[in-house]
């Protein structure tokens, strides 16, 4: 954790440089070569082969499978993938599984607005495909051809 | 602000009672993420106006049928392979950047160094791959912005985008696969358009910190810290392509 300041002598840093506030951010280590330096690094190349796996595996199932098995399972399958690299990404790569817990929700809590956004969507997307499909204009237009 | 302070029990001042960070995070990196929150709010609206404009189409192009091709092969049956090499490229030049903010935080200037020119290198190939596509989209198979708008189009300019089970429905109602051709290519050069743009703009970004670096102006100020907020905007850069290529390719 950070040092303790009293108010008066942080003053200065508030209107240059804040770094010194955060001991996150200055370069808290010395040694690249060292033990928990060459373990971060591993740790980062395991998460690229990670997220390189699943491409492949997305990939072959979009070549191969995606025709001959249930659509609605592909999907499943497909968005199942895609938010476990997502998760990949932002944990790791974007070192936010680093950062204190209230912050990881700070950042993720507006995310939740997507589940209101993908529900109201579709329900509008199913309006129109009922609209475009059986609604009496549409009959009307395909019986004037 | 109030003068007192919150005393605990243990005459610790409260986290919230200021004079440090209490996510021990600083203003700009705080900052970067709720851009990022921003930006990724702005790219949902636009895949899921996507998703919602494909869901109301009796029929849509297939990806399989439409992204087949690759450079210096000709029109060979090889569906997803491009974009595949897209995708690892752009995983590939997350990792780079990622490691030029760990070398970052070792204040280890020749590795951050070196991992930026990489992470340039990998963004550079990404927009190249891109511009083929285009290229070959709007060459080949006619497709831009407003393309497909034409009543008079000949159903064998948008026939080859479908995939067989929707030849049928296809020639029984080409004007409905026509206009969702328009839709597809519409939404399809918007969104990488707009994301090919946070690539470009990361380039940039990435070119400006490693002349930074090598001027040594973050080893003077003490800290690598602009190469990790540099480093957050890259990684959502890569974060988006993710769910584009499931959007656009995969499903």
């Amino acid at each position: 954790m950070s040092a303790h300041h009293n108010n008066d002598s942080i003053q200065h840093l508030y209107e240059g440089d804040q770094s010194k506030l955060y001991s996150g951010v200055l370069q808290h280590h010395t040694d690249i070569n060292s033990t928990e330096s060459k373990n971060q690094v591993s740790r980062i190349w395991k998460i690229f082969w990670i997220l390189l796996a699943i491409t492949v595996v997305e990939v072959i199932m979009g070549m191969f499978f995606s025709h001959s098995m249930p659509k609605g399972l592909v999907n499943f399958f497909f968005l199942g993938l895609t938010i476990l690299k997502a998760g990949y990404i932002v944990a790791v790569f974007m070192h936010l599984g680093d950062e204190f817990k209230g912050f990881i929700v700070t950042v993720l809590i507006p995310l939740v607005l997507f589940v209101w956004f993908i529900i109201a969507f579709l329900a509008d997307g199913g309006f129109w495909l009922h609209m475009n499909s059986e609604s009496p204009a549409r009959q009307h237009i395909e019986a004037e051809k | 602000m109030s003068q007192t302070t919150v005393v605990t029990a243990a005459n610790e001042p409260s986290i919230w009672g200021g004079g440090r960070s209490p996510y021990n995070v600083s203003y700009g990196k705080m900052m970067t993420w709720f851009f990022l929150l921003s930006d990724a709010l702005t790219f949902g609206a636009f895949l899921i106006a996507y998703g919602t404009t494909r869901f109301f189409s009796a029929v849509w192009p297939d990806a399989n049928q439409v992204f087949k091709a690759f450079p210096f092969l000709g029109e060979h049956e090889v569906p997803l392979l491009f974009v595949s090499l897209m995708t690892f490229i752009l995983i590939m030049s997350s990792v780079t950047m990622v490691l030029a903010v760990h070398a970052g935080h070792y204040g280890d200037k020749k590795n951050v160094a070196k991992w930026l020119l990489w992470t340039i290198i990998g963004g550079i190939c990404f927009l190249s791959c891109q511009a083929w596509e285009w290229t070959h989209l709007h060459g080949e198979c006619g497709a831009l912005w407003g393309a497909f708008t034409d009543v008079n189009t000949p159903v064998e300019e948008y026939r080859h985008f479908f995939g067989h089970k929707s030849l049928a429905f296809v020639d029984a109602h080409p004007l409905v696969a026509m206009q969702s051709s328009h839709n597809f290519f519409n939404y399809f050069f918007t969104i990488t358009g707009f994301h090919g743009g946070h690539v470009t703009s990361g380039v940039i970004f990435n070119i400006l910190i490693l002349v930074n670096t090598v001027n040594g102006v973050y080893e003077r100020r003490g800290h690598y810290e602009m190469v990790e907020k540099i480093g957050l905007y890259w990684h959502f850069v890569d974060l988006v392509w993710v769910f584009v290529f499931t959007c656009f390719y995969l499903l």
